[in-house]
């Protein structure tokens, strides 16, 4: 196979890739951002970096986790770029309300609020873990934390939702 | 013996814990079990939650415009950068179409929590798969194939029956859902996941998935006909 044939075939296939995730990536980025127009750039900048970097994947299997680790450090180095100053969540739901508000069903939306008032400490493992399938052992992995570390924050992230959607909470535990 | 608080704790950190000390504690106690019930079906509307809308193809430029900033650095060398690398690919397709149903979004985003599953191969033992196939009241014909995962599952506030079945064309997993209604066959080809979920009336419905296979929409239908086929519904 000459080089050419080669590099089409290494494109349609990063390509096929990097379609078969995007829905998955562009949610993450999402929470991660609370920002839909945010998180579309660092989906593209982190697939063009991917896209150079991909002799460093050496398993497809892994494509996920790896791109998702090339995300963060994106979104990372943007929120640096851009020195944003302090969030205003209210106006982050303000302006995305038209995602947030897109379900069916209410219950889901009030959710989707709840969770753009998350901590970011809290929102992100819990992304992760639900939406991404991460294990504990992962999520500690990829944040740099201690197992233990993340089950705490898990649970704080589930007892903040759960208050804030108006569940019962009165057998929970405290810590 | 494990206290309530330190059940909840843990199972407040990670709803899907199989851990076999935490279902003991379940097993026997009521309130905790009851505990878990509730904090499933708030954990569905979770899942539900973060699947948010991905914008079709369709509505890339309209929402482009409807920005209305100036390009910023990124997106002008994007543009540029994206023409030389990745042509259209990239350029065309920010948002991807995703035109699948939310149940088949939950189908797949649940693979993503049980890659394990895949991996067996040897049959399961007949009485932990009829366990696992009694509450949705149906068994399988023995010529239904090797099932060889099996797992009872807590899927949008229900439990139900996961499994993975060896067929000619590969390991397919089938979820009945006995609880999830679909007006008609609906087929779906998401995040390597490729599969349709079926209609069963009075039955509610069974989602059939293959992964990352080379296996066409046509074959696909016909393995979720003989799936059907093979389910001897038992209430």
């Amino acid at each position: 196979m000459n080089d050419e044939a080669g590099g089409k075939q290494r494109r349609a296939r990063f390509q096929a890739l990097c379609q078969s995730l995007r829905p998955d990536l562009l949610r993450f980025a999402f929470w991660l951002s609370r920002d839909r127009a945010l998180a579309e750039d660092v989906v593209q900048e982190s697939m063009l970096r991917a896209w150079k970097a991909q002799d460093s994947l050496l398993d497809e299997a892994a494509a996920k986790p790896w791109l998702l680790t090339i995300i963060r450090r994106e979104y990372a180095r943007t929120f640096e770029r851009k020195r944003f100053s302090t969030v205003d969540v209210d106006e982050l739901i303000a302006k995305e309300e038209p995602l947030l508000a897109a379900a069916e069903e209410q219950d889901v939306n009030d959710v989707r609020t709840a969770i753009m008032k998350l901590p970011d400490e809290y929102r992100e493992p819990l992304v992760l873990q639900v939406l991404m399938g991460y294990s504990t052992a992962e999520i500690a992995r990829e944040l740099d934390l201690s197992a233990p570390a993340v089950l705490t924050r898990l649970f704080r992230a589930r007892r903040q939702l759960r208050a804030a959607c108006g569940e019962d909470t009165s057998r929970d535990p405290q810590e | 013996m494990m206290e309530h608080a330190q059940y909840r704790s843990a199972i407040m950190a990670d709803p899907h814990n199989s851990d076999a000390e935490l279902r003991a504690h379940r097993e026997a106690c009521a309130e905790c079990r009851a505990f878990t019930e509730q904090l499933l079906k708030f954990e569905s509307r979770l899942e539900r939650a973060m699947r948010v809308a991905i914008p079709s193809k369709a509505d890339v430029l309209p929402f482009a415009r409807e920005r209305g900033n100036a390009p910023s650095v990124v997106r002008r060398w994007m543009a540029i950068a994206a023409s030389v690398l990745l042509g259209a690919a990239i350029v065309g397709g920010v948002w991807l179409v995703v035109p699948q149903s939310s149940l088949a979004a939950a189908v797949v985003a649940h693979m993503a929590g049980e890659p394990e599953a895949w991996q067996h191969t040897e049959a399961v033992p007949q009485p932990e798969l009829a366990d696992v196939l009694k509450d949705s009241k149906l068994r399988l014909k023995t010529d239904a194939g090797i099932v060889s995962y099996a797992a009872s599952c807590a899927f949008r506030g229900h439990h139900v029956p996961h499994l993975v079945v060896q067929t000619s064309s590969g390991p397919v997993t089938v979820m009945v859902l006995v609880h999830e209604s679909v007006r008609r066959v609906t087929p779906f080809d998401e995040q390597g996941y490729r599969g349709t979920i079926v209609p069963v009336p009075g039955h509610g419905s069974i989602a059939v998935l293959m992964r990352d296979s080379g296996v066409g929409a046509d074959e696909i239908k016909r393995i979720a006909a003989q799936v059907d086929a093979s389910i001897v519904w038992t209430g």
